[in-house]
């Protein structure tokens, strides 16, 4: 087994419940990666996940603390705990549902408030684990389970959302682009802020069966390549590109969260002490 | 340009300096790692394992130039390609 | 008619029965329950807000916000309800009391966060002054509408809940630290049920000179660090909360778990985790009883309620007592678990509530020896007046109903 899993990861969870094929694991491992290079141990840091594919597959297969929100909820619960246990690295690994369809008010407010977490957006352009059915980030006019016309809906980049809220880290890579995404995660984590990773990945089992018309392992890997790079196999131009690298660094320009309210609270004690009301003053 | 070339080019490095091994329980058999490995390093076993699957294994490990990219792709924590022992390359 | 003393046993079943004699040196204040829900909290050790201000329970969260910095907490406004009992969750995980407060469009908004918290056994108190329904109602009146939804506070069944209704300012204060012990003891989500009446009145209010002092009555936050993190078909209490954050490797979950915490899909683990988490509360039931009653027995028609309704409901048993009548009353201070032990009387039962679907009379109903006794006396937006109270005790006691009032609903169907 690869030696990195052997440290970081939770030997009971292993292998995951991952399709084969699936790129969460890649993901996964590009994370461990980073850690490993910046030097953290399994104590220093929380994983924290929620509901679907990214949820699922993910969840205990950290060896340290880790936690598996409800649906979309995973930055609120992180919110409560980066106050209580400001220390840690937070590592919140959420897909497109997730970050981008249920739990965007908290994902638009945790980058708003800089809260000092990494949220690792793993997007599979669709709502996989039950079946397949279209997301806000599924490319327009694709046929999936629940757009069998076609998708009808404008889609997104949650990128675009996070940046205009304030998240001091944003950037975006794919699942074909693995050195790319541990130097990024590594620059995500090494900002006290919120620091926002987009990863598009490839879906064999659903995505790719419907919306690409194959289970085929390779040509969805492909497909990823493709719009990563705005060409296909035969040198054509793809229907979209995606943009990839980090789209805005402003990282440890802005006060973070936890910091902030630890600093109001300073303040308010120390005015206390001054008045010589002491604790409880009420 | 494709990901997975079907002209393989190795990578230009020396051949035989690294260990490549496969924890074929865990294999899913998506196919990646040969696919991606420019030197043939791996190859299907015909017995299936605990899982279900068609695992990959390692045959022929005097081929590996410590690329990385088995490891890199692998989706399944499967791969682990490490120098052999007293080779001047620390492990990329 | 002239004034005759009545001589009846008074009963109050409740910690603070004994708190409020052991601790005498304080300050006397006029007060509304908001700001003795808010020194409760704080008195307990609660160093973590998040909530988002709605009327009644806005004032909860604006003296939290000036409290907590006070003494080291953290006040967080959430973008919603949800996220501010997630948030609070998050909070109690990282080892941190916490607690949230709201009304009831927003209590209906935590049923997620309900779920997650109980399932997981994490330590918290949740706030709901209720005022009138459905859905916004009338913003500034009282409503006892979450009965049943305090009890079944997430989807999917398989819990046990506790829940905790006070009726004065004073009692709030008590009855939030009592909350916050009890979450503790049972690593659960207690929902203190009050009210528009409870949340926003004035009065006397008695606060303990040091809360430094109070360390014989609260229980501290401890922290379990080694497996298992869930003791899966154990009923036991005082089990420390789990903390994440101090690499003791816990899994906190969204699913059906195993006692390390991570999700499995065993019928073994289904029943072992229900074993707990309803049996941890049902069989220590006695720890949580808490209850009011005033001359139960003689009396022939007893009066139910709880909050605010119960304030004008013991007014009008006193009234009804002075017209000849033997009426008792019976305020109920924990709703959940049910205190079916108290219906064991074959009287007449006049169960006042502030809503007009009858809720608590259906537990009356099933709990009471004849439910052909049980009453039903709806009133919704106004508290019931004593003399509506006396003549419906009347009414039931010598013909056996309630006589026609406006505005009173007593049809349980």
């Amino acid at each position: 087994m690869n030696k990195l899993a052997a440290k970081y990861l939770r030997p009971s969870q292993i292998p995951t419940k991952a399709c084969h094929g699936c790129g969460i694991g890649m993901i996964e491992n590009w994370l461990l990666q980073a850690l490993d290079e910046m030097g953290l141990k399994q104590e220093d840091v929380v994983f924290g996940t929620g509901i679907g594919c990214v949820g699922r597959q993910t969840f205990a297969t950290w060896g340290g603390d880790n936690f598996g929100a409800t649906h979309g909820r995973a930055l609120a619960v992180a919110t409560g705990l980066k106050i209580a246990q400001p220390d840690k690295k937070y590592l919140i690994v959420v897909g497109d549902g997730d970050a981008a369809a249920i739990g965007t008010s908290h994902l638009i407010h945790a980058a708003r408030r800089n809260l000092g977490v990494t949220v690792i957006c793993e997007d599979n352009m669709g709502y996989e684990s039950t079946g397949g059915q279209f997301s806000p980030t599924t490319p327009a006019g694709y046929v999936t389970n629940s757009s069998p016309y076609g998708m009808a809906e404008p889609s997104f980049d949650p990128c675009d959302v996070v940046k205009a809220a304030g998240a001091t880290f944003v950037a975006e890579t794919t699942a074909t682009q693995w050195h790319q995404t541990v130097k990024i995660v590594k620059k995500a984590l090494e900002n006290d802020g919120f620091s926002f990773v987009h990863v598009r990945f490839p879906c064999n089992e659903n995505f790719g069966a419907y919306a690409l018309g194959t289970r085929d392992t390779l040509k969805n890997l492909e497909w990823i390549w493709e719009h990563t790079q705005g060409r296909t196999v035969d040198g054509k131009e793809t229907d979209f590109t995606w943009e990839t690298g980090i789209k805005h660094d402003a990282s440890n320009s802005r006060p973070e969260f936890s910091k902030i309210l630890r600093d109001m609270n300073e303040r308010v004690r120390a005015k206390m002490t001054e008045k010589g009301s002491g604790d409880g003053g009420h | 340009m494709p990901l997975f070339k079907l002209e393989k080019k190795a990578p230009k490095a020396p051949a035989g300096l690294w260990d490549v091994v496969i924890s074929e329980d865990m294999c899913k058999a998506c196919g990646f790692c040969l696919n991606i490995c420019p030197v043939d390093v791996f190859a299907w076993r015909k017995v299936a394992n605990k899982l279900g699957w068609f695992p990959m294994y390692v045959a022929h490990e005097g081929n590996c130039v410590g690329c990385m990219l088995c490891y890199q792709i692998c989706p399944d924590f499967c791969i682990h390609v490490g120098a052999k022992e007293g080779q001047p390359v620390a492990g990329r | 008619m002239a004034v005759t003393e009545i001589a009846l046993t008074e009963r109050l079943v409740a910690p603070w029965a004994e708190w409020a004699k052991q601790y005498r040196e304080g300050r006397r204040l006029l007060e509304a329950g908001t700001y003795a829900l808010t020194e409760g909290a704080i008195a307990a050790g609660c160093r973590v807000f998040a909530g988002y201000p709605i009327t009644p329970a806005t004032d909860i969260a604006e003296y939290m916000s000036k409290r907590l910095p006070q003494v080291g907490g953290y006040y967080m406004q959430a973008e919603d309800e949800l996220a501010g009992m997630h948030m609070c969750a998050g909070a109690s995980l990282g080892g941190l009391k916490a607690m949230t407060a709201t009304s009831g469009p927003g209590f209906t908004l935590m049923h997620d966060a309900y779920g997650w918290a109980i399932t997981n056994e994490i330590p918290l108190v949740v706030v709901d002054a209720m005022r009138v329904g459905p859905i916004s109602g009338i913003t500034g009146a009282p409503g006892q509408g979450e009965f049943y939804v305090a009890r079944y506070c997430s989807h999917g069944g398989n819990i046990e809940t506790i829940v905790l209704s006070p009726n004065s300012v004073q009692e709030s204060f008590w009855l939030t630290i009592d909350a916050f012990n009890l979450a503790e003891r049972f690593r659960t989500v207690v929902t203190i049920l009050t009210d528009q009446v409870i949340s926003d009145m004035f009065e006397d209010l008695f606060l303990p000179r040091d809360y430094a002092e109070l360390g014989g009555i609260v229980v501290p936050r401890r922290h379990n660090l080694t497996m298992p993190f869930y003791p899966l078909n154990s009923d036991a209490m005082d089990v420390p909360p789990n903390i994440v954050g101090k690499g003791t490797g816990v899994c906190v979950s969204a699913y059906t778990h195993t006692e390390e915490g991570y999700d499995i899909e065993a019928m073994e683990a289904q029943w072992a985790q229900t074993y707990r988490l309803v049996n941890k509360i049902r069989h220590h039931r006695e720890e949580i009883l808490r209850y009011e009653a005033v001359g139960l027995e003689d009396a022939e028609v007893i009066a139910v309620a709880y909050g605010a309704a119960s304030r004008t409901v013991k007014t009008g048993v006193l009234e009804a007592r002075r017209r000849g009548v033997k009426a008792g009353f019976l305020r109920l201070i924990s709703l959940w678990p049910f205190a079916d032990e108290l219906f064991g009387r074959d009287a007449r039962y006049l169960v006042c509530e502030l809503n007009y679907d009858g809720q608590l009379v259906r537990e009356v109903m099933r709990a009471a020896p004849d439910k052909r006794k049980v009453h039903f006396m709806g009133k919704s937006g106004e508290l019931h007046t004593v003399a509506e109270v006396a003549a419906a005790l009347e009414g039931v006691a010598r013909r056996d109903r309630i006589p026609e009032l406006p505005y009173i609903w007593t049809e349980v169907r």
